[in-house]
């Protein structure tokens, strides 16, 4: 596949069950060597994707080539082509560890020399060799997974479904899986989805992230293309060593250079034109009588763009899109979109902060 | 790529399956114990203890010969007076029970290969391997039809060991097998097996876990088990033409079962009731 193809490009992709729509008209690519994150709380739709692109599921309607190849027509040859990582492992307990990955190892034409060797390898990799002949019953959550791992890497695919591959790991296990993937695409070329609830996992590791609810994509593209597209300018913290007072607030708001500014619990959060504004900002809190003890400008990173795409489709009345976060890094910060952040500004006026 | 195939299935790919199946049923107790104990029970202690009995001279038949349909009674009265506990016994009353053999077993072994790999979770897994439908449909068929009839066969091997064996000295001649008896075990049981089978494909493909296949196959092959067993006595007093005939009607049975359980055993259908 050359480098200006897509492995995955899939079109209106729309499939529904009994209980509803999973999906609904989801349209993405992936390139040769990228890593695209599907983010979204439970039931927004990311397994069902996978399912669908790998050609376990038929979509209801929509269009799909995975590796050049139709998931719904060429499935077997698909699947020799893709690993996959399912969300709880699927190891046969009554068996070994090894044992799991020969019978796989078997149904993807690899030698049974072959399948022992490259499990082997595997294994030690992921620091499991010394249980590869003992039966999968008593393996911890973190055990199995990174047996699945190997499983999953066996054939060496080009193309990596990985559903939650680092939960249920310790931090070391964690880093080392998180290290493997990005070496994966960046090294060998091939081309990962990741399906997580780790957001600081995928700001890591995908170049695009997809964000879901309810089996709609709300948007896809790098961390800074879906910034852009939700705000305008650059996010300055300011501690004040205690929320902003009102009056800073409005001399602030009044600046041209500011965009919006809200408080905090240690300032306020003022969002900018650009770098250059910075000076203007704290020569005003100084003038203001206000003590900058530190001013943070910063990007937003993923976790502001999810959590602000979140608060936008709930706000769109997205079922779900709030009452199942189930993300892994707490609450939504003190983040909004550029609407209501401006509706912020102006209640400012009349009310305490 | 695909393996070598054989009449359209890829050999490779079934035969990794059915190892897998056919060990992890050797290496599971809960399946193991009923698939042994049953036809232990009814298959070597049934005949031993009746062999035994028929040595002694309490046991006289007559009396409940007379409840007995007329042709059978008539049958086993042909035989002289030492002999009928024996003929009636393991000649007939046995008989019907061999059919539960292998449609126990089929319907234990159907429900933990296909409701089963949902249980485990191990399902999804196989769904996302390059196996196609149909080779796995075939493969986890084999692997719950030829473990019960194997049962059913070897089993049977036994009863003959275990009732020529204790009855020599009643019967001084090898009683078993009949013809009607080989058709029974031979042409019917299999045929038994694979409805078993196609039932519990059918129920597996619907439910999560194997309790509920167990459950709810139960339901469909306990009445089924029942006519069995009131049948198959009449059927060994009939010729091997009838017997041969109603084993292929219910081969036909089976055949429309099995083959409507592959047209349902889709990956898309699989999954989407993961």
């Amino acid at each position: 596949m050359g480098a200006g193809e897509r492995v995955i490009d899939c079109e209106n992709l729309t499939r529904s069950f009994p209980s509803g729509i999973a999906l609904d008209a989801l349209t993405l690519d992936a390139r040769p060597g990228e890593v695209i994150a599907l983010l979204g709380p439970n039931g927004a739709g990311k397994t069902t994707t996978m399912r669908l692109l790998n050609g376990v599921l038929d979509p209801d309607s929509g269009r799909a080539t995975v590796l050049g190849l139709d998931p719904w027509i060429q499935g077997e040859e698909l699947r020799r082509r893709t690993g996959v990582l399912t969300e709880n492992a699927g190891l046969d307990e009554r068996f070994t560890a090894l044992e799991n990955l020969e019978f796989v190892g078997r149904l993807r034409g690899m030698g049974a020399t072959e399948t022992r060797r490259r499990g082997n390898e595997l294994l030690e990799r992921f620091g499991m060799s010394h249980r590869a002949d003992v039966k999968v019953q008593g393996f911890s959550t973190g055990q199995r997974k990174r047996v699945a791992l190997a499983r999953a890497l066996l054939h060496d695919p080009e193309l990596l479904f990985l559903d939650e591959p680092t939960s249920g790991l310790d931090p070391a296990a964690t880093r080392d899986v998180v290290d493997l993937i990005g070496s994966l695409a960046a090294d060998r070329g091939r081309t990962v989805v990741l399906c997580t609830h780790f957001l600081g996992e995928a700001g890591k590791l995908a170049g695009r992230m997809a964000v879901l609810f309810r089996g709609v994509l709300h948007a896809f593209g790098t961390t800074a293309d879906l910034a852009a597209q939700l705000w305008t300018g650059f996010e300055v913290r300011l501690d004040l060593g205690g929320t902003a007072s009102r009056e800073l607030l409005i001399r602030l708001g009044a600046l041209p250079a500011i965009v919006q500014a809200v408080p905090t619990e240690i300032g306020a959060l003022v969002r900018v034109g650009s770098r250059d504004d910075v000076p203007l900002v704290v020569a005003t809190c100084v003038s203001a009588g206000a003590t900058v003890f530190g001013v943070d400008p910063r990007d937003p990173d993923l976790e502001d763009v999810y959590f602000a795409l979140e608060a936008r489709a709930a706000a769109a009345g997205v079922p779900g899109a709030q009452d199942e976060r189930g993300m892994a890094e707490g609450p939504a910060p003190d983040r909004t979109v550029d609407g209501p952040l401006v509706d912020a500004i102006g209640s400012i006026s009349g009310d305490e902060p | 790529m695909s393996g070598p195939t054989i009449a359209g299935f890829d050999r490779d790919a079934v035969r990794a399956v059915l190892g897998r199946d056919l060990g992890a049923v050797r290496r599971s107790k809960a399946v193991m114990l009923p698939m042994l104990l049953v036809p232990l029970l009814l298959l070597v202690l049934l005949p031993l203890s009746i062999g035994l009995a028929a040595h002694g001279d309490a046991l006289h038949v007559e009396d409940f010969l007379k409840l007995l349909p007329g042709r059978l009674a008539s049958s086993v009265m042909t035989h002289p007076h030492q002999e009928r506990l024996v003929i009636l016994v393991l000649g007939y009353l046995v008989a019907p029970l061999f059919l539960i053999v292998p449609l126990m077993v089929s319907a234990v072994l159907a429900g933990d290969a296909f409701a089963g790999e949902k249980e485990r979770k191990t399902l999804e897994t196989i769904l996302h391997l390059p196996v196609r439908d149909k080779d796995l449909y075939v493969a986890k068929l084999l692997g719950s039809f030829l473990p019960a009839v194997a049962v059913a066969w070897v089993g049977f091997a036994f009863y003959l060991v275990v009732s020529n064996a204790v009855c020599w000295s009643v019967m001084h001649r090898l009683f078993l097998p009949t013809w009607l008896w080989a058709i029974v075990i031979f042409w019917i049981s299999p045929a038994v097996a694979a409805v078993g089978l196609g039932i519990m494909v059918r129920v597996s493909i619907r439910v999560s876990n194997t309790q509920e296949a167990q459950q709810l196959g139960g339901a469909v092959v306990l009445p089924l088990v029942i006519l069995a067993v009131g049948q198959t006595t009449t059927l060994l007093l009939s010729g091997p033409l009838i017997a041969l005939a109603v084993g292929a009607v219910v081969w036909a049975i089976a055949g429309w079962l099995n083959l409507r359980g592959a047209q349902a055993f889709t990956r898309d259908r699989m999954a989407a009731r993961l």
